[in-house]
């Protein structure tokens, strides 16, 4: 007989998700993920400018701040015709690549170490070190003194549970020290971009502010401080754990899923088309065979989410979805999209399998190590230290186009809004592909849409009943204490889920066929 | 046990207690020579302040941006100087073990209650959290509160959800019987959230607030009297290019500035450990902090200030009516002064607008070196 259990909140993600699932000779047998929040964004956006898309969306999401705001531009761009100019999309790279650089190593330190450390190991700590006998000090305090808030209460520790006392208070150290470095990095964006979160500069037809000679130099003194911190602290950690005391669970492949990737690339580079990070899909793990991604393959469903039933399975385009909350079979406000009818994972596993980097595979190919949640972890590090080399490369850039009088920075002829058009923005945000479109009709948006990487990662099963890409990753995850689901929240977690994005409903009218255009 | 020992059983050392403090009284808006009282203050508390944050309707903006804090810095916020009860984002607890320990931790009341997001009213099943409606979570939770704290545009006054389908509404609209002050923004600021929860802490009550419930000491003054660019606005002066250098400096009011309309102290506290704002990146005020934020909804009369980067009729230009740079002292001189810490602030936050203006006189067009707590 099957047990039910429901992890509801799951917290330590942005937003609200439910969590169910069926638990049979100690591992899920049967999941379902829930978003349990709607605000209607899309909605209100109906009949409004479409320049005010770009700081409506922007507001969809506070973590991955930016990356909306930087689709919907794209998207109004191409619906109005307008040309980004260089110097504007190197700055875009480089504000959002600053919040790429904050959300990662966020994710991993603030959202997701606190799964895989008995925090209460500190207090064996025996090493010299005096920084971490500071931080020994502070935690063994805090448990003194009976208010460990926030660390405690949690989930009891279990086999995969790291509690080797100098493994674990060097990790609470990079803790304390990744709190210090995310506020850095947001102040490192808002320098080129008003502030942090929710950046003012990214307007459709480019940015407000071309940055002067001491902000550049501002930014390139956090940038190298950053890079340090991501390359030496978070990328060693990741592999430290993964290679290490997270190894069994990175070789069983935890939390894998259906092997089906989807990246639309992301960074537009000064090539015509050239990306940082390349687009592609692969299906059934078949990592040698990257295939071209064609956005018409894009349908959603929603048969198990509230929404009326009406719309049927269509490309994002021609959907037409409104609430239904009494609609019985439905059990989440997240929609069920899907690539080619397949489930889809989105996100760094994604964009480093299209990717390959030597370095990220060798080590994965050396250990043997799965798809599945520790892979996420490695894939998203590896990925930032990516990132955090090529950015000194773009502020060069920057400069360069500064000194060559190339300081156009917004496209001003294709500033009001057209009669009519239709546009869509694919670009990667940290959690993975994310596309917004837009219809404009009579100067006003006539229609808004987004499907967002938790949409594609966290989504409920379909027309045809297949589960989503985490519902089908936590079947068979080991589960041998009900009360204390520790791998459940491991594999949810590891997607780095972003539910105020996933969820959002749609009012389309529109049988068109649309210019499709990678910003 | 003395005072010292009960400091180092919470994990700070005096000298880490008394930088914490420093960094505090910065925050409340506060000179320096106010940290002993307010070290005594928070010496006679002896414990954390517990504070129970609730996200609703949220973005999870408002906590990246109290994340992005510096003097105090996010580790001494959420480990030194609160006691973080309940907050989903950060908290090492999920499901039942967190709705166990938010239920207890109500129990025992006292706590200062802190609300991100909106609160969905047109239907309780657009909120749910543990499968029990948001809104009655945020009533239960206010009911036994120390005090209530809204942050955000959304937890205020419904945000920009508000303008949406789900009824979206502030805490104010759904606690009725406790005052509650809004911290508005879109984000809100991390100064305006650890003054305020300072202040609490020390002075136990509620700060002078304005007619949207906003603390004068942050919310007191137009965004335009002390806009940067203003000298370029009495001059007609209004950019029209983003990319013609010789406007960059120019008033923001023809691409949709809401800085005529809207009071906050942007422009005296910048962003991100004062390296920016909106209005200095040539973008032009939202209007974020003003209840009329962005647009109204079905169930909203409120006018709006959609569209954002079109000059709307109601932004006056110079010379026809525009708002004159005395505004502000009346703001703060005619606010009903009760109890001695709002009274402190406003007088530091009169200060601070005396020397802004006298700083910006001596250097025409310079800005500021630092945007905070000057």
């Amino acid at each position: 007989m099957a047990q039910k259990i429901v992890i509801d909140p799951i917290t330590r993600i942005e937003g609200h998700l439910k969590v169910e699932v069926e638990i049979e000779g100690g591992k899920v047998t049967n999941a379902h993920a829930s978003g349990t929040m709607a605000r209607g964004l899309e909605v209100l956006l109906k009949g409004k400018d479409p320049r005010d898309a770009t700081y409506v969306t922007e507001r969809v999401c506070g973590v991955c701040a930016g990356s909306h705001g930087w689709v919907s531009s794209v998207a109004v761009e191409n619906a109005q015709g307008a040309k980004l100019p260089q110097a504007a999309r190197v700055l875009r790279n480089l504000i959002l690549g600053a919040m790429w650089l904050h959300d990662h190593p966020l994710h991993f330190y603030h959202l997701s170490a606190l799964d895989y450390l008995d925090v209460t190991a500190v207090a064996h700590y025996q090493g010299k070190d005096p920084k971490l006998l500071a931080v020994k000090d502070k935690i063994v305090k805090l448990v003194q003194s009976g208010d460990t808030s926030p660390l405690l209460p949690r989930y009891k520790p279990d086999e995969f549970s790291v509690n080797d006392p100098d493994l674990v208070t060097l990790a609470v150290s990079h803790y304390i020290k990744a709190l210090e470095m995310q506020a850095k990095a947001k102040k490192m964006s808002a320098i080129f971009s008003g502030k942090q979160p929710h950046q003012s500069s990214i307007i459709a037809g480019g940015v407000t502010m071309l940055p002067d000679i001491t902000q550049i130099e501002q930014f390139r003194t956090l940038l190298a401080e950053q890079a340090d911190f991501v390359e030496n602290i978070y990328w060693k950690d990741v592999a430290t754990f993964g290679t290490g005391p997270l190894l069994p669970l990175a070789r069983a492949g935890i939390g894998g899923g259906y092997g089906h990737y989807l990246t639309y690339g992301g960074f537009p580079l000064a090539g015509k088309g050239e990306l940082f990070f390349p687009a592609g899909v692969i299906f059934d793990n078949q990592f040698g065979n990257v295939q071209p991604v064609d956005q018409a393959k894009i349908t959603e469903a929603v048969k198990y989410s509230w929404y009326t039933p009406a719309c049927g399975t269509k490309n994002p385009v021609q959907g037409d979805t409104v609430f239904d909350l009494n609609k019985p079979e439905a059990y989440s406000f997240i929609k069920a999209p899907r690539y080619d009818g397949k489930p889809m994972e989105v996100g760094p596993l994604a964009r480093m399998l299209v990717l390959k980097p030597a370095p990220f595979m060798d080590i994965v190919t050396k250990y043997g190590i799965k798809p599945g949640a520790v892979a996420r972890h490695a894939a998203r590090a590896y990925e930032t230290v990516l990132l955090a080399k090529a950015m000194p490369g773009w502020l060069d850039e920057l400069e360069g186009y500064i000194k060559q009088g190339k300081t156009r920075i917004h496209d001003t002829e294709h500033w009001d809004p057209p009669a009519t058009g239709a546009g869509i923005g694919m670009i990667e945000a940290p959690r993975g592909a994310l596309g917004h479109w837009v219809e404009i009709a009579n100067h006003k948006i006539a229609n808004y849409q987004m499907v967002v990487p938790t949409t594609w990662n966290h989504s409920p099963r379909d027309e045809n009943g297949q589960p989503g890409p985490l519902e089908q990753a936590l079947i068979g995850v080991p589960v041998p204490d009900p009360e204390n689901p520790n791998n459940i929240v491991r594999v949810v977690r590891s997607y780095d889920p972003c539910l105020a994005c996933a969820i959002h409903i749609i009012q389309p009218e529109s049988n068109r066929v649309l210019e499709f255009r990678i910003g | 046990m003395d005072f010292q020992s009960r400091l180092e059983r919470k994990g700070l050392n005096r000298r880490e207690f008394l930088k914490a403090v420093a960094a505090a009284t910065a925050a409340l808006g506060l000179p320096a020579i106010y940290e002993p009282r307010i070290a005594e203050a928070v010496e006679k508390a002896a414990a954390k302040p517990p504070v129970i944050w609730l996200e609703g309707q949220d973005c999870t903006g408002c906590t990246e941006s109290v994340l992005a804090s510096f003097d105090p810095g996010p580790a001494e916020i959420v480990l030194d100087l609160l006691s973080v009860r309940y907050h989903e984002t950060i908290m090492a607890a999920s499901g039942t073990v967190a709705e166990s320990w938010l239920e207890d931790n109500i129990k025992q009341g006292g706590y200062l209650l802190v609300v991100e997001g909106s609160i969905p009213t047109a239907d309780d099943r657009f909120l749910t959290i543990g499968g029990r409606p948001f809104r009655q979570i945020v009533q239960e939770a206010a009911a036994k509160a120390g005090a209530i704290v809204a942050v955000g545009a959304c937890a205020c006054y419904g945000g920009i959800p508000a303008a949406g389908p789900t009824g979206a509404k502030g805490v104010q609209d759904v606690v009725k019987n406790k005052p509650v002050i809004n911290l508005p923004g879109c984000p809100v600021k991390p100064t305006w959230v650890l003054g305020t929860v300072l202040q609490y802490l020390v002075f136990k009550k509620v700060p002078q607030l304005d007619s949207n419930k906003r603390p004068v000491a942050y919310f007191g003054t137009l965004l335009h009297d002390n806009c940067p660019r203003r000298g370029h606005f009495e001059q007609s002066q209004f950019l029209t290019d983003w990319n013609d250098p010789s406007q960059k400096e120019y008033c923001l009011l023809l691409k949709g500035c809401k800085g005529p309309k809207t009071y906050t102290d942007c422009a005296q506290s910048w962003w991100n450990d004062g390296v920016n704002f909106c209005i200095n990146a040539s973008s032009p005020c939202a209007g974020c902090t003003q209840p009329e934020f962005y647009a109204a909804g079905p169930l909203d009369h409120r006018a709006g200030f959609a569209p954002l980067y079109v000059r709307t009729d109601t932004m006056s230009l110079p010379g026809v009516g525009g708002v004159s740079p005395g505004t502000v002292g009346k703001v703060i001189a005619g606010a009903a002064v009760v109890g001695a810490g709002v009274h402190l602030i406003g007088n530091a936050a009169t200060g601070r607008l005396k020397q802004e203006k006298e700083d910006k006189q001596d250097k025409p067009g310079k800005k500021p070196e630092k945007g905070r707590h000057n």
